[in-house]
């Protein structure tokens, strides 16, 4: 049976590795975990466990998942720090799946964010009707994380005003949360934690004071640091999209795939892979996680509209739509890289190239 | 079962050093065998002096040239130091037992002969044997390590052995590490020789020290843990092979930890001396946290002094972190974090996840600036002796640190000081650190200076590294103070010196060290050299370099007198042989003419100089012409300068030079020449541009392209505000407003003309 959903949390999809992964626990789980460090491990990274393949989730530099499991086992806040698409949520989503078996206890980060959405708040109706009352109250995911002792996923974290980070500054040293108005305070149970992400790159982002970054361990991750990894998690990725999506298209070549890998890397780092040519940057992110919706938006193209096969044409609409978001010079910064990069590499380039060309006119 | 207790050690390892003394403290042998060049012994008294502080390093090196050294560093938790105190404290007795030094630098010798044959270019003249040779090129091994462990294998060791909790676990898990090692390595022959000569070697001390009466249960062995399977069959009787010799000797020197650190890449856990110094630490106190509390409050010291905040928060989560990352790591292997996770615990807690934050505090805290010190007088070669008094003499102590430091010098006489010799400090300092300098020392670095015209002033950074302190001992060969060894090498320099400029810059540097003695040398070598000299340029540049000697000998409370009559021979060769040296293209010109200027300015600085036949010469530069006419107009130019040619001259001159029928080349050649010196003189004279004009005038349109080429080239670098005066000239010849011509004449060309002229690139002058 298809599901009907578009998109299934972590804990779902991948449900039966960690169930595998539970049952064949040896080692010690701290409180209010549902399986070893260890095993968050292997369950992010990727590995065996008895005759059930467990998929890689994350993708390179597995010291820095170390890092960040390490942390959660010491009670301390987890922040993911990260430009645009090096998959911080992802990665969030994942731990908090591994460990508690639910990833769905999140606060979705947004200018408009406000500080009762942290903690908690009411419901009107009832807090009219009958006073202030626990039944009358709305927890947050953070109040419900802490009275549960599980962790609590504070996306772009970055986006909310400073006021409303600052929330979170004393709920994380003392580990509890009062409500004044019902004259109770509420301790956090053991295994009680915080993943925040944060972006460094967009516009619209509130810097984060000092006094609450100092009570996060901060893992920063970096783009991919080889072509070769940055094309391993593209395929990845894409496979599993396409086969949620049903995009009727076959999954693109490994040629393709380089491709694109290629050329936004090439334009992210300012130089050619080989370092000979400088490169012109567009302003723009052009993040593993664009080059895989570049790629699922071309089989969706070619899907409907196509052969079912990717065309040049499908991804040079992608790659127009990806790099060239302000107009005048990142369409400029463009054109330089077609004609002095990819014009000159040679046959298995230049369909790609004209199709490009034709609609960067 | 042999008896003989065997302790298998890595060299600079803490744990090794604590359970080495542990384990003499359960043996309490009659002997103790350490692994180390026999012929050390002798620097046992020194090593174990209370002043004596590690890092300190046995140098040895061979007595003749080229020097090769081999170095035997030693830190405050290298098992073998250890042992040693151990022995001397407990009066018992202890013996080197490896291969003599001069074994090793004999191997070493052939290796490289070996090698220079197979290839001729490596030029590697030193050599490092502070870790078992064999080890060290086993690449392979730690490459696999390295593949296994995903952690590389210095955390592999660290990880293993360093934090063991007791001594069986330390002693199995060596033993276990060099045996394995020993097992898969797979070696190139040679190593595998000069290994199997050091284990017989071994193997011997310790059937002698047997056969002397010791009981094998009283002997411990204290030895690599690669060697001890190898040392294990000690008791079959072998024939010893003959062992190549080379004279040698050998000295203690002080050495540093950040030159530890820069000697991994093989098993050895020194890439951060200063961290192992730590757990060493730890060791001692019997407090296993020790090491990560001492080295994540450190990067947190580090870090606020440079301005950065770190709380004691910081740190206590750093700390957990760390603990918690050697968990997931360690398993059953122990708890207690390895570099490896207290560097990352300090990235993400202290340093918000990037390292660069931190890498600053990091490197201190695990190379760290420590170097060590030696006693007055210890075991050093005469010439050490002699520096180290020279640096208590000059007041230069404390420049004695391997942190870079600033050192401005004033060689001009302090009329306050009360002493001669505090009056000429910085003089006398100038002349030991050029000494220096010329031994190629890099204790101190001369800094170009910044006021080119302070004679009297010098600029040096200071800096002593453990290479200096080796470059030091190999010029022990060369002489028994700094001063002899000096004087040599300036020897040396004018014996192997293939042209003069080469000999003048030795006799420069006799003059910077204050040595008149070599300074005459190097002059006499100069004279006989300059009969044969043929080139103009290079008698210039030699009496250039001569003249300014003379010029600052002042300062320099030298004697310049030696040099007058050798600078009056080269001046005066050079001035007759300057004609001569201008037949030459216009290639060549450049740096003749470059020279011809050299020569000049001597000439106008030492009054003593004959005058007359610098200017003969030059005036037949000037009017002959069969020589280069660039030159001719050059020798016109200096001439004109020092006003010993007439406008009228000059006049002639211009007709001769560019009247009709002389090729355009040649003519505007000899103009570009004159315009090489004063232009403002030229420019004045009006003379010179009505002969100018005439001269243009005169030229057919052919003839006129051919000349334009030259001309544009000969006022290509003039500046507008020149071009202006020019044209105010012109303008006056040809009765025309100056304005009008000078705006003729700086404008940016037409297309037109930008074409005509472009035209004339692809001009044929042979036509």
């Amino acid at each position: 049976m298809k599901q009907q959903i578009l998109r299934l949390p972590a804990e779902k999809l991948f449900e039966e590795e960690l169930n595998a992964l539970i049952k064949a626990e040896t080692e010690p789980v701290p409180q209010g975990w549902r399986m070893s460090p260890r095993s968050v491990k292997t369950y992010i990274c990727g590995g065996k466990v008895g005759k059930t393949k467990i998929t890689p989730k994350y993708i390179g530099h597995e010291r820095l998942v170390e890092i960040a499991i390490s942390t959660l086992v010491t009670d301390r806040a987890l922040l993911l720090i990260g430009e645009p698409g090096t998959a911080k949520s992802w990665l969030s989503e994942h731990l908090a799946a591994a460990i508690n078996g639910n990833s769905g206890q999140v606060i979705q980060g947004t200018a408009g964010t406000t500080e009762e959405q942290i903690r908690y708040s009411w419901n009107y109706a009832m807090l009219i009707a009958n006073g202030p009352s626990e039944q009358a109250m709305l927890k947050s995911p953070v109040f419900t994380a802490m009275e549960t002792g599980t962790l609590a996923r504070v996306e772009e974290i970055s986006r909310c005003a400073s006021e409303v980070q600052d929330t979170l500054i004393s709920l994380l040293s003392e580990k509890r949360i009062s409500v004044p108005e019902l004259a109770i305070e509420v301790p956090a149970k053991k295994g009680f934690s915080i993943i925040a992400t944060a972006n460094t790159r967009d516009k619209g982002v509130n810097e984060m004071s000092a006094a609450l970054k100092r009570r996060f361990n901060i893992v920063v991750l970096p783009a991919p640091e080889t072509l070769e990894e940055e094309m391993d998690i593209v395929k990845t990725r894409v496979a599993q999209l396409s086969e949620n999506l049903d995009l009727n298209a076959a999954l693109p070549k490994d040629a393709v795939i380089e491709k694109i890998c290629t050329i936004f890397r090439e334009l992210r780092q300012g130089e050619t892979l080989d370092k000979k040519q400088k490169v012109k940057a567009p302003g723009g992110v052009l993040s593993s996680a664009e080059a895989i919706s570049l790629l699922c938006n071309s089989m969706a193209l070619s899907g409907s509209f196509g052969n079912g096969e990717i065309s040049d044409e499908d991804i040079a609409a992608g790659l127009q739509g990806a790099i060239v978001k302000d107009d005048d010079k990142d369409s400029l910064a463009w054109k330089e890289y077609l004609e002095n990069i990819m014009k000159k590499r040679g046959s298995s380039w230049s369909g790609l190239y004209k199709a490009c060309r034709e609609l960067n006119e | 079962m042999s008896g003989v207790n065997f302790f298998g050690i890595r060299h600079l390892s803490p744990a090794g050093a604590f359970y080495l003394e542990k384990f003499l403290d359960s043996v309490r042998p009659e002997l103790v065998l350490i692994e180390a060049p026999s012929d050390f012994s002798d620097t046992a008294d020194d090593i174990v002096r209370a002043e004596t502080k590690p890092p300190f390093a046995v140098l040895a090196y061979t007595d003749h040239a080229p020097v090769r050294t081999i170095l035997y560093p030693f830190a405050e938790y290298s098992p073998e130091y250890r042992a040693i105190l151990w022995c001397r404290k407990n009066k018992v007795e202890f013996r080197f037992m490896d291969l003599p030094s001069d074994v090793f630098l004999a191997l070493y010798e052939k290796r490289i002969a070996e090698e220079e044959a197979a290839e001729s270019d490596n030029d590697d003249d030193e050599e490092i044997i502070d870790e078992n040779a064999g080890e060290e090129r086993s690449i392979s091994v730690y490459d696999r390590l390295d593949e296994l462990s995903d952690e590389g294998h210095d955390t592999f060791w660290e990880r293993t052995l360093e934090h063991c909790a007791d001594f069986e676990s330390y002693n199995e898990g060596a033993n276990l590490f060099g045996a394995n090692i020993r097992e898969f390595s797979e070696k190139t022959g040679r190593d595998l020789e000069e290994i199997q000569l050091r284990e017989i070697y071994m193997r011997s001390c310790i059937r002698s020290a047997v056969g002397n009466g010791v009981a094998p249960e009283e002997i411990v062995v204290v030895t690599g843990a690669y060697h001890v399977e190898g040392l294990k069959t000690w008791e079959n009787e072998e024939n010893a092979p003959e062992l190549p010799r080379t004279g040698s000797l050998h000295t203690l020197m002080p050495y540093s930890y950040y030159r530890l650190s820069t000697r991994s890449g093989y098993g050895a856990g020194n890439r951060a001396p200063a961290y192992y110094e730590l757990i060493w630490e730890s060791y001692r106190r019997g407090d296993r946290q020790f090491t990560a509390n001492a080295y994540l409050s450190k990067i947190a010291e580090k870090q606020r002094k440079s301005g950065n905040a770190a709380s004691s928060a910081q740190i206590i989560e750093a700390v957990r972190l760390a603990n918690s990352l050697a968990e997931m790591r360690g398993g059953k292997l122990g708890n207690v974090p390895s570099l490896r996770d207290l560097r990352d615990a300090a990235e993400t807690c202290l340093g918000e996840g990037s390292f660069a934050a931190i890498s600053v505090a990091a490197a201190d805290t695990e190379i760290g600036t420590k170097i060590g010190a030696l006693p007055e007088g210890v075991s050093r070669t005469s010439i050490q002796d002699d520096f180290y008094r020279l640096l208590k003499d000059l007041k230069l102590e404390k420049y004695r640190s391997v942190t870079a430091q600033d050192l401005r010098l004033d060689l001009r006489e302090n009329l306050r000081a009360k002493g001669e010799k505090s009056a000429f400090l910085d003089l006398n300092r100038s002349f030991f650190l050029h000494k220096l300098r010329v031994l190629g020392i890099t204790f101190a670095e001369p800094r170009i200076s910044d006021q080119d015209n302070a004679t009297w002033s010098e600029s040096w950074v200071i800096c002593w590294t453990p290479e200096s302190e080796i470059q030091l001992v190999e010029s022990a060969l060369r002489g028994d103070t700094v001063e002899l060894a000096a004087s040599f090498a300036i020897k040396e320099t004018v014996e192997n010196s293939a042209n003069m400029s080469e000999v003048a810059a030795a006799v420069e540097d006799a003059f910077l060290c204050g040595m008149p003695s070599a300074a005459s040398y190097a002059v006499s070598s100069l004279q006989a050299m300059a009969v044969d000299a043929a080139s103009f340029e290079e008698l210039a540049k030699t009496a250039f370099r001569l003249s300014s000697i003379i010029a600052y000998g002042d300062i320099r409370k030298a004697d310049s007198a030696p040099l007058f009559p050798i600078l009056q021979q080269i001046y005066y060769r050079a001035c007759l042989i300057l004609p001569g040296s201008c037949v030459c293209d216009d290639n060549a010109s450049q740096s003749i003419s470059e020279a011809m200027n050299l020569l000049n300015s001597v000439e106008l600085a030492q009054g003593f100089l004959e005058t007359e036949s610098w200017l003969n010469a030059l005036k037949e530069v000037a009017h002959r012409d069969d020589l280069n006419t660039r030159l001719s107009g050059f020798a016109a130019a200096v001439l004109l300068e020092r006003n010993h040619m007439t406008n009228d001259e000059l006049k002639i001159e211009v007709s001769r030079r560019l009247s009709k029928g002389v090729p355009a080349d040649l003519g505007a050649g000899w103009f570009e020449g004159l315009t090489l010196k004063n232009r403002y003189g030229l420019i004045a004279r009006l003379s010179l541009w009505e002969s100018l004009d005439e001269y243009i005038q005169s030229l057919d349109d052919e003839e006129f392209k051919r000349a334009l080429v030259f001309l544009r080239r000969a006022f290509a670098d003039f500046t507008s505000s020149e071009k202006d005066s020019i044209a105010e000239n012109l303008g006056e010849i040809w009765g025309l407003n100056g304005a009008e011509v000078s705006e003729a004449v700086n404008a940016v060309l037409d297309s037109a003309s930008q074409e005509q002229i472009a035209a004339l690139d692809d001009f044929d002058f042979d036509i």
